[in-house]
Formats: C-alpha cells, sequence, structure tokens
C-alpha cells in the first residue's frame, strides 16, 4: 500500500490539561512562601516581589532606579564583592522591574541555597546604594538611553504608550534623561525605605524543592518582622490620546508601525473573547496580519498584535516594521483586516485551527518549574482566582466566533485606535 | 546526563529518542548540517533565505504551518554559519502530525516561483530590519570579512548584500535542496512523552521510504594563521563608540576548547569579570563590555565588545583593554577565580537542560558535529581544565598578530 502523503494523520486537540499545584505556606513571620515543586534538574529560583514597581513611582524612574540597584552595595560589601559571590558558586541574581511589581531573584543550583540565602537576606535587609555606584549607573543608564532612542522600534513603543495611557500615568511614562539626572542617592535610599526595607513581600520558590530548601527560606526569611508598605498613589489616570503621530527620521531605511489603545485586564469578562480575537488577528504566526502583510505580500519581516494586561490595567498594541514606500500600504491592509474582523464571522476551520494552537502552546508553554511559577505570580499579584489557569483552556474553547464579532466591534473600532509612526510615510 | 537511544535508518537518517514521561508534550528537531559556510561567495545568504522557503508548502502539503497549529504545536528554524535547525513541538499525542510535515519537505518541497519572490521581500525586510536600520546592527557585517580572509565565515549568515537575495533563482533554490537537505545529512532528535518503539515505527512509515542522496564532501578553504594584527575604522550615527576586538581561537570541539571558553569568561562573562571589575566598575571608561568565544565547528574567534562611555577615545579605551589582557600575566589566574568560571559554566548547563527542546537541541548539534556524546562530556571537560591550561591558551591566543581590531565610531 502506498502511502498517501496529502493526507493529514489523525490528530486530538487539547482539552484540559494538570497544572502542577501552588503550594500555599506562610513563614512564622507572616510572608507567604508560594512553591511549586516540578522538574527534574537539581535547581531552584528563589524570586522575592515587592509591591514596588512603576506604579509606585514617587518620581519618575525611581521604582527602577531602586530595585535594579539593590545588589551594588551593603555597609558589609561592595558591588563587586556581592557580583563576586553570587558568581563563585554559579548562581544568578536578577533584580527585576516591571509595572506593577519588582523583585530580586536568584537562580541557584540547589545544593548552594544556603550560601545563598545569608546574601540575599543581607541585600535586602542592609542595601546602601553608594554614592559613586549611583553616579555610575546613572551614567550607563543615560547612554543606554541613547542607545535605544536610536531605534525606531522602542521610539515607536514608548511613543504610543505615552499616547495611550498619558505622561502623567505610570504606564504611559518613561525615562527620560532629565529624569534620570534628577535621581539622587537620597531619592533612591527614601524609596527604599517605602517600599524595600522591613517592607512585606511574596516568596515564589520553584524548581525542585526539598523540606530542607523549605526550612532555610524559613530560617533566613522568616524570622524578622516586616511592615506593610503604606502606599499614596496620587497620580492621576489622565487618559488622552493623539491619534495620529508621525516622527519622522530622514535617514531610516524602515517605518515602525504601532497601533494601539488601553485594553482591559485579566478579570474583564470579556478578556478572552479578546484574547482569541486578538490570536486570530495577529497573535500567531498563522495569523490574518501574518498572512496578508507577509506571507501575500511580503512587506515585512514580522507583523503582530498583543493583549498585554497588567494588575491597574491594559493595553492592546499593533506592531510591524516595513520599507518606508509601504507604511500607508501596510496601515491600510491592517485596517481593511479589523473591518472584515468587524463585519464577516471567523470561519469554523480557522476557530478551531486557533483555538487548538492556543491551547497547546499555552501546555507547551509550562515546561519548566520556573514558567509556572511565573503564572501563579500574575495569579497572586493580581489575585485572580487560583485555578485561573487551570481554567484557561476551557475558557478558550467555549468563545464563540459571534464573541468575536462582537469584541471586534467593541474594542477595535478603527477611530479608537492611536497610531504611530516613526520613519517616514 | 541527557539520556538517548539512536538508530540509523537504511537512507542515512540519524535518529535519536530522549524519553521524558513528565510532561505532556513532544520536541522533534532536525539539525541539517548546511549552513552559510557551505555557501559560494557570490550567492551569499542563501542557506537563510532558503531556510524561509521550508515554510512555503511541500510536494503533497500547500501550507506547513496551518495544520501543525491545528493540532496544537508549534514550530520555528535558524540558520547559522554552521547548521540549519528546524524544531517543533506539540502535544505528544499528535507526535505523527510532525513527522507528516518533516518527511514531506525533506522528501521535496513545492519550488513554487511565487513562494520564492514574497519570501525574498521578506528576507529583505528582515536585513533592514536587523542589519541595517538598527545601531549597531552591521558590526558583524563589517568585522567578519576582517577577522576571516578565506574561510566563507567571512560573510555574515543573513548575506554579504542585499543584492544577492534579490538575485537568487528557483534552480539555486532546487539545486541547494537536492544537494544539501538529504535524509543522510540530517540528524533528528525525537524528545519528550514518546517512546523509542514509536519513534521508530514513525520513521519507517514516514521517512525511510526517501531515498538517500549523494553527499558532497565539505572542502572550505582554511585560515591560514594570522601573523600581522588588523585594524579597520568605521563610523555610524550611533550615540557610543564601540570598540571590537577578536582573535582565532580553536573549533567548538577541539581539544583546547573549554580553556579557552573559560579564559573568556574570566575576562568578560560577568559583573565580577575582569574587563568589567576594571574598566565599568573601577574606572568608568565603558558602558559595558563583555568577553566570549564564538564557538563554531571550524575554528572560531575570541571577542571583546564593549561600548566607551561619552568622551572617552576609543584609543584610551583600547589600551585599557590591552592592558587588562596583559595584566594576565603578573597576575595569574588562581584556582579561586578558576572554580568561580567553572561553577558558573556548569550551572549554565545545569538550567539550559531543564527546557525539553533544549536537550534535544543539545543532542542534535553534538551528533551533527560528529559525536552525540559532547552532549554528556560538557560538564566533565569544564571541570578538568586546569589554570596551566588558561594560562597557557591566553599566551597561544592572545598575541597581538592574531588580533583584528575594529573602532566603530560614533558620528552626529
Amino acid at each position: 500500500m502506498t502511502l498517501d502523503r496529502t493526507l493529514m494523520p489523525d490528530f486530538q486537540a487539547v482539552k484540559q490539561i494538570n497544572i502542577p499545584q501552588l503550594e500555599i505556606r506562610t513563614l512564622s513571620n507572616g510572608i507567604p512562601l508560594y512553591i511549586i515543586n516540578a522538574g527534574e534538574q537539581p535547581v531552584l529560583k528563589i524570586e522575592l516581589s515587592f509591591d514596588a514597581g512603576a506604579w509606585y513611582d514617587t518620581q519618575n524612574g525611581i521604582s527602577m532606579f531602586t530595585a535594579k540597584m539593590l545588589c551594588e552595595g551593603t555597609s558589609k560589601r561592595t558591588s563587586q564583592e556581592i557580583s563576586e559571590y553570587f558568581d563563585q558558586f554559579g548562581a544568578f541574581s536578577e533584580n527585576g522591574h516591571g509595572l506593577d511589581r519588582a523583585n530580586l531573584t536568584v537562580y541557584s543550583l540547589s545544593k548552594h541555597l544556603h550560601k545563598v540565602l545569608p546574601m540575599v537576606q543581607e541585600i535586602l535587609n542592609d542595601a546602601t546604594f553608594p554614592e559613586n555606584e549611583v553616579e555610575n549607573f546613572k551614567n550607563i543608564q543615560l547612554q543606554t538611553l541613547r542607545v535605544n532612542q536610536e531605534k525606531s522600534a522602542f521610539v515607536a513603543g514608548q511613543v504610543l504608550r505615552k499616547n495611550i495611557f498619558g505622561v502623567n500615568h505610570p504606564y504611559g511614562n518613561y525615562l527620560t534623561e532629565e529624569a534620570i539626572a534628577e535621581i539622587s542617592r537620597q531619592h533612591i535610599l527614601d524609596f527604599y525605605q517605602q517600599n524595600w526595607q522591613g517592607k512585606t513581600f511574596r516568596i515564589f520558590l520553584s524548581g525542585k524543592v526539598s523540606a530542607q530548601d523549605i526550612e532555610l527560606v524559613e530560617t533566613f526569611l522568616g524570622k524578622e518582622k516586616f511592615t506593610k508598605q503604606s502606599h499614596n498613589q496620587s497620580l492621576t489616570n489622565s487618559f488622552f490620546s493623539e491619534k495620529s503621530i508621525l516622527i519622522e527620521k530622514t535617514k531610516a531605511m524602515q517605518s515602525s508601525i504601532r497601533l494601539g489603545k488601553v485594553m482591559m485586564r485579566r478579570t474583564d469578562p470579556d478578556y478572552f473573547k479578546m484574547l482569541l480575537l486578538n490570536e486570530v488577528f495577529g497573535g500567531y504566526f498563522g495569523s490574518r496580519l501574518m498572512k496578508n502583510i507577509r506571507e501575500e505580500k511580503g512587506l515585512t519581516y514580522g507583523i503582530s498584535s498583543n493583549v498585554a494586561p497588567f494588575a491597574q490595567a491594559g493595553y492592546f498594541i499593533v506592531g510591524t516594521d516595513v520599507k518606508k514606500a509601504n507604511t500607508q500600504q501596510t496601515l491600510d491592509e491592517i485596517h481593511k483586516e479589523i473591518t472584515i474582523l468587524q463585519t464577516k464571522l471567523v470561519p469554523a476551520d480557522e476557530l478551531q485551527t486557533v483555538k487548538n494552537y492556543m491551547a497547546g502552546s499555552f501546555a507547551g508553554s509550562l515546561g519548566t518549574p520556573f514558567d509556572i511559577a511565573d503564572r501563579y505570580k500574575v495569579v497572586v499579584g493580581e489575585k485572580l482566582s487560583l485555578d485561573f489557569y487551570e481554567q484557561y483552556i476551557p475558557k478558550i474553547l467555549e468563545v464563540t466566533d459571534i464573541d468575536i464579532l462582537e469584541a471586534a466591534n467593541k474594542y477595535l473600532q478603527i477611530d479608537s485606535l492611536t497610531e504611530v509612526v516613526v520613519g517616514g510615510k | 546526563m541527557i539520556s538517548y537511544d539512536h538508530f540509523v535508518l537504511d537512507n542515512g537518517l540519524k535518529v535519536y529518542v530522549h524519553k521524558d514521561t513528565s510532561t505532556p508534550i513532544a520536541a522533534v528537531n532536525i539539525c541539517y548540517n548546511v549552513g552559510s559556510r557551505d555557501e559560494t561567495e557570490d550567492k551569499t545568504g542563501f542557506a537563510h533565505l532558503f531556510e524561509h522557503l521550508m515554510f512555503g508548502g511541500s510536494r503533497n502539503i500547500p501550507s506547513y504551518d496551518t495544520p501543525l497549529q491545528k493540532v496544537g504545536g508549534e514550530n520555528n528554524a535558524f540558520t547559522s554559519p554552521d547548521i540549519t535547525n528546524y524544531y517543533i513541538t506539540l502535544p505528544a499525542v499528535n507526535l505523527e502530525t510532525a513527522f507528516w510535515l518533516e518527511s514531506d519537505r525533506m522528501m521535496a518541497l513545492s519550488f513554487d516561483p511565487q513562494v520564492l519572490e514574497v519570501q525574498q521581500k521578506v528576507v529583505i525586510e528582515e536585513f533592514k530590519q536587523r542589519y541595517l536600520n538598527q545601531p549597531y546592527g552591521d558590526v558583524w557585517l563589517k568585522l567578519r570579512p576582517l577577522a576571516y580572509k578565506n574561510h566563507p565565515y567571512r560573510w555574515a549568515t543573513i548575506g554579504k548584500e542585499i543584492a544577492h537575495i534579490e538575485d537568487a533563482k528557483l534552480d539555486d533554490v532546487r539545486d541547494f535542496f537536492y544537494k544539501h537537505y538529504l535524509p543522510n545529512n540530517a540528524t533528528m532528535v525525537v524528545a519528550g512523552n514518546v517512546s523509542t518503539e514509536q519513534v521508530k515505527q514513525l520513521c519507517k512509515k514516514w521517512f525511510e521510504p526517501i531515498p538517500a542522496g549523494k553527499l558532497t564532501t565539505r572542502n572550505l578553504p582554511q585560515e591560514v594563521r594570522q601573523t600581522e594584527a588588523r585594524f579597520l575604522e568605521t563610523e555610524a550615527k550611533v550615540p557610543l563608540n564601540a570598540l571590537y576586538k577578536t582573535w582565532h581561537t580553536p573549533a567548538r570541539h577541539a581539544q583546547d576548547f573549554n580553556a579557552v571558553d573559560l579564559l573568556s569568561d574570566v575576562f568578560g562573562r560577568s559583573k565580577s569579570s575582569r574587563l568589567y571589575t576594571k574598566l565599568v566598575k573601577e574606572k568608568p571608561l565603558f558602558n559595558t563590555i563583555n568577553a566570549y568565544v564564538t564557538a563554531s565547528l571550524d575554528p572560531g574567534l575570541f571577542v571583546v565588545q564593549g561600548n566607551l562611555n561619552q568622551g572617552v577615545s576609543l584609543e584610551e579605551g583600547e589600551a585599557a583593554v590591552n592592558e587588562v589582557l596583559a595584566d594576565l600575566l603578573s597576575n595569574p589566574i588562581q584556582e579561586e577565580e578558576l572554580t568561580k568560571v567553572k561553577n558558573q559554566a556548569e550551572s549554565t548547563l545545569v538550567f539550559s537542560e531543564m527546557e525539553l527542546l533544549n536537550r534535544a537541541m543539545n543532542l542534535a548539534f553534538a551528533a551533527n558535529a560528529g559525536n552525540v556524546e559532547y552532549a554528556n562530556q560538557e560538564s566533565d571537560k569544564i571541570q578538568a581544565v586546569t589554570t596551566d591550561a588558561v594560562a597557557k591558551q591566553a599566551t597561544t591566543i592572545l598575541r597581538p598578530e592574531n588580533c583584528s581590531t575594529m573602532y566603530y565610531r560614533s558620528v552626529n
């Protein structure tokens, strides 16, 4: 019997997956410890997550400077000695900073956890932000910013967020040369004392976690008293929007195009409808934007859309880089694809593909304990229901073609989108 | 340790199976033993353009991506100077879809002129987006031909120039396919929730009917020993001056490679490295500085690169780098410093093996390079390096006449 290679083999759609359960403990001092125990490699990630992201900025850039400079010195050790300390055990420290939260994270082989934790404790309690390190870091930030300002994609993303959230909104604000110049050691110390030092946090411990590891965490982080931060979030949400912004770059070979608007958070009843709509539109390699603008017309190396939800608000963004001369054509095609989504139901076959793809890639995105812990971090940080990701695939499968058409009309009105072009038209 | 079973099909396709039942996912990685080093000088960028064409439909399957998405799978590919690597992750229950798709495009492409035309445009936009319209994006387009004079590593994988991509013809595509995309020129790794027996059955059904082809022996012009320091100065509209220095090193799997790799870590892997400590922290001449090796299958490069702080001249920056490198003689690597970089390397290795796909790739790359056991020997090879071996490599490699230096000057 000859093999008929035109026939696709039988397949099964992913309907449900088992995600390792989150183990929730409380240390003696009340600090919550969230544990994902999975994987075979003897490694651990310990993340101390604080409500100290951009949302809590008291001046532009201060939360980022504080988070990123935590490991730059304690009263006992210099910046170099701290790096040297982690490096000798092959551990990596990473100071994360996002719109909502900031964190101190260390990746380590399990066998070195007992060496790594005392240093984590020291940094947490006793970061000193030495004057020379502040100056050096300001200088590095300034120069990095100048490099980034030359990247049209970087500029386009910033300008879009500024215009959809407003410059006074922490999600719309971005680092400028003036803001960097303004930051002083005292400002950083103040922010550190208000938001980090002696303040409560959440611990996410993931990897191959043993009872002994949990004991170690209790020993080094479970004894001291921590108090809650008192935040006065006074910045107003001045949503405003200039609808169309063109930043001319005569020498640029391409235009960076970004379209976007403020969008819902994960708790919104329409969230999954929006996710499906986004996926069909520009969320994956087989999306309509990719098919039309890359695979049929060859106008770009890539085009995508994305729903980016955060704790306080979210946004929607479409982005691509194209030859300058093709800028208007690309914009027209993006609009055309939106109109189709608003007027024609997504065909059953396409919808099935999108759902299967989303379910499969979600299952595939949970490959390591660190990936799983990151998902739960969102659940805990945004106070979602603990089964949010258990329910993720069933919720995707529930969305109908009519839901998508309605969402396209409700959320993607073309005149509600802000357009940014860096390059030329 | 990455465990595996191994068998070879009659047509020469090498297959490795790595079982991991803790995941509902399977990974399929196919590494073709062809990269931009196999191109001719007047048709550069072709291996990478070809990678794009592999997604443009095969003889019996008009669309590669859609059926894979339909079964919940994801895929991508990349081209390097040495290899072209394709990979899929999908629910393990749908493993056969991957075999159906990959075997059909290994058998024959659609060779559709429309696909070629569109992908030429896409790759040209990629060329602009990543290499030309990006600060410092063209560095390696300039640095490669300085460091390499004979070997095809002297051009970048994206290609020497856009014209080469514009000029590609369908006949070139066909020739390239039947020369390189042969079962006996490929290594397949299937990993995840699969059994060796199942993989054997699927291989027999889908891959065994593909005929073997005639392999041409690779006979690339090799570099001759560099005997004179080289220098290039270039300028671009970037905010900061940047300095690049390269030295020729042994190949990825040569005897001395790990000592050289650790030497580069000592100088520029992390914030406690010598270059960072001295030139970013103690005396802030540089904004960033790194040292690393290119780890290519033919002899590669030891690279030091850094962006200088505003107001610091390239000459001053280079003198300072040379001083830190030379200081190794009076200030040799001690056991403690070596242990540190070994621990970093060991830790990176363990972390990299967390991902199923990485384990599949590690096996595929090792097998493609000639010995699948390379994947499991790395840890011992790192541990076996001595301070003497690192010191010896420093003197052998970091000689001024083995060095190419590029000043990348910032202009407004």
